[in-house]
């Protein structure tokens, strides 16, 4: 069976690769016939010198202005990727006990308030989920908020002296081991709220559904029957039923959730990937509009990366949690 | 339960067509009918701005109030912002702008992936092969990366220009559905029977198919309204699109009152209202759409 597997993933990861290679070459050849990446070669040989320069790494080393590309884009995409495992803590954490209460309680006040709640988290584009936040509960100059979290930059950092201390002109330090860890997740908190909502209202109310699908089922009966309580029927047996649904349907959202941490990382000023990319996009040298061919490759190349992977991802997951999905 | 009822009370059941059914369902949906009217009045107001506000190249600019909050006097119901436009009326412009591009993208995008989707499903074979790879493609990178890359690769974007870039992506979505739900259509016995009284291809297909997919083809189209309502607002958030001077729409409008809040000190009324009206769009689209799926869901077959 391991082995069954083995082959899928490989198969899988293989036909994922030729496609991201056809798509990154395409969107090489659109974006180099534009903001041409050498000064008089043709499109094809500068395709050619790009191609290249895959194997070696030379084509994800240096960029426009001579800028070492990995450690500008691979920082960023660090910082977006722990923005990510953030939210997905954040979205399992609070989709699970809403979706387990609201199921339990079905038909009552409760689940209806919870219901709405879902929906209204699901239709309201993050972007105003993000600003809302920000102004909420960020310390904005002059803001109504409540100024519990610091409204923008990573730990450490104040972005254009935003958050810098009134008393001593300083950016709040970042400190070393712990108390690192915990600034980072303390400047992280309002970002990853903001990302996760729109997924809380998604896997929440679909989590419901599944749950209440399960709770329909005759194992159910036999459980109650058997004479659980009705905690230990909802946990251990509905629960782990409605599971098979959500952690691939969770897990294959990543690509989803990347595109979401763009725009909150740009309203955050996170110096993530949406920082990155916009500083790139808006490139001007000597008053012309120049984009950097070479570090947006790279980012589109990290951004199919992780779209890939969260899709293999998902499949492996359902595998080994619904033994039915496993062919052989 | 009241299904269960009516369903029993109307056992010798006439014929109907379609259309009543779909009607009568949903005036048994109260909600969906209220989203239904209030996306409508906004749609209607959205497209008659330019004939009853002043036109967006002179915008009030009010001298004695700078970023001032919402106020009655002087109708600056939303307030105005930093250089003391007014933001009523600049919101007003944004939803024209919005609406115009989420409207004829959705419409353009739902033309291209009924006919794409269509000859997929239908002929299956080569021709679907194509098609899926074409989506695989499309779907190599995170939207909002490419979305924002065309952006510039496009500069200066216009209204126009966003239409058609966001036709030209999302017609992806639209045909996926479309493709399925004409492929599993035709193994049905109705479009055998068609076949085998001789009807042509292009007759099964327009007389046949399209007619029977029409309800999942209205579904997927008001919620493939929603997502360019988002998508588009979420890009030109970032100030990269369409210049908001000229051409403002809730998501520069949205975008510029956050930036502004921290260079200028702006008021959050910059921000709210358009954040407000595309909250109000976005959650009666989708009260519209989850209603339709109720309304336009075949009958149960009595077993």
């Amino acid at each position: 069976m391991m082995w069954g597997m083995g082959a899928f993933v490989l198969r899988r990861l293989v036909f994922g690769l030729v496609v991201m290679f056809v798509a990154l070459s395409g969107s090489f050849l659109f974006f180099a016939a534009k903001f041409e990446p050498l000064h008089s070669t043709p499109l094809l040989h500068s395709y050619w010198v790009w191609l290249r320069g895959i194997p070696n790494g030379r084509s994800f080393e240096t960029g426009l202005l001579n800028t070492h590309l990995m450690s500008f884009i691979g920082g960023a995409f660090g910082r977006t990727m722990l923005l990510l495992a953030l939210t997905l803590v954040f979205v399992v954490a609070i989709s699970i006990p809403v979706a387990c209460i609201s199921a339990a309680t079905r038909g009552s006040a409760l689940d209806y308030l919870l219901r709405i709640g879902t929906y209204v988290a699901w239709a309201v584009p993050g972007i105003i989920v993000a600003v809302l936040l920000q102004e909420g509960f960020g310390r904005t100059p002059g803001g109504w908020g409540t100024g519990w979290f610091p409204s923008v930059g990573w730990a450490g950092e104040c972005p254009n002296g935003q958050g810098i201390d009134p008393h001593n002109f300083q950016c709040p330090a970042a400190g070393h081991g712990l108390t690192h860890v915990g600034q980072v997740i303390y400047h992280l908190t309002l970002p990853a709220l903001a990302l996760a909502l729109v997924f809380i209202g998604v896997h929440s109310r679909f989590l419901r559904n599944s749950l209440i699908e399960a709770l329909d089922a005759p194992y159910i009966t036999v459980a109650r029957a058997k004479g659980l309580t009705e905690r230990a029927v909802l946990l251990r047996h509905a629960l782990r039923n409605a599971f098979v649904a959500f952690v691939p349907a969770l897990v294959s959202d990543l690509g989803l959730l990347l595109g979401g941490a763009l725009a909150v990382d740009y309203i955050f000023q996170l110096g993530g990937l949406g920082t990155v990319l916009i500083a790139l996009l808006e490139l001007d040298i000597d008053g012309i509009p120049q984009v950097d061919v070479y570090a947006l490759q790279l980012a589109l190349l990290l951004g199919a990366a992780v779209i890939l992977t969260a899709s293999i991802l998902s499949e492996v997951v359902l595998a080994l949690l619904d033994p039915r999905t496993r062919a052989d | 339960m009241v299904e269960a009822a009516e369903s029993a009370s109307a056992l010798p059941e006439p014929r109907r067509y379609a259309s009543t059914r779909v009607w009568r369902r949903l005036v048994r949906q109260p909600v969906t009918l209220v989203a239904g009217f209030i996306l409508t009045a906004i749609f209607v107001a959205g497209a008659l701005v330019p004939q009853y506000t002043p036109p967006v190249a002179h915008i009030h600019l009010s001298q004695r109030w700078l970023n001032h909050p919402p106020m009655l006097s002087g109708w600056h119901l939303l307030g105005t912002d930093a250089i003391g436009r007014d933001m009523l009326i600049r919101v007003l412009y944004g939803l024209h702008t919005s609406e115009q591009s989420a409207l004829v993208a959705t419409f353009f995008a739902a033309v291209i992936g009924i006919v794409v989707g269509g000859i997929a499903g239908y002929r299956g074979g080569r021709h679907d092969a194509a098609m899926m790879r074409i989506t695989d493609l499309v779907g190599v990178f995170p939207a909002l990366m490419l979305l924002l890359a065309i952006y510039t690769w496009w500069q200066p974007v216009t209204a126009w220009r966003a239409t058609v870039i966001f036709a030209l992506y999302l017609w992806v979505p639209m045909a996926r559905v479309v493709r399925a739900e004409i492929s599993s259509l035709r193994e049905r016995e109705f479009v055998q029977a068609a076949l085998s009284l001789g009807a042509s291809d292009r007759r099964i297909f327009f007389r046949h198919l399209l007619p029977n997919a029409s309800g999942t083809i209205i579904i997927a189209a008001t919620s493939l309204l929603g997502l360019v309502f988002v998508l588009e607002a979420t890009v030109e958030f970032f100030g990269i699109g369409v210049p908001s001077d000229l051409y403002p729409t809730l998501g520069n409008l949205i975008g510029d009152g956050q930036r502004f809040a921290f260079q200028l000190g702006q008021g959050w009324w910059a921000w709210a209202g358009p954040a407000a009206l595309l909250m109000l769009i976005l959650v009666c689209v989708n009260l519209l759409g989850d209603g339709l799926v109720e309304a336009l869901r075949p009958p149960r077959s009595r077993r």
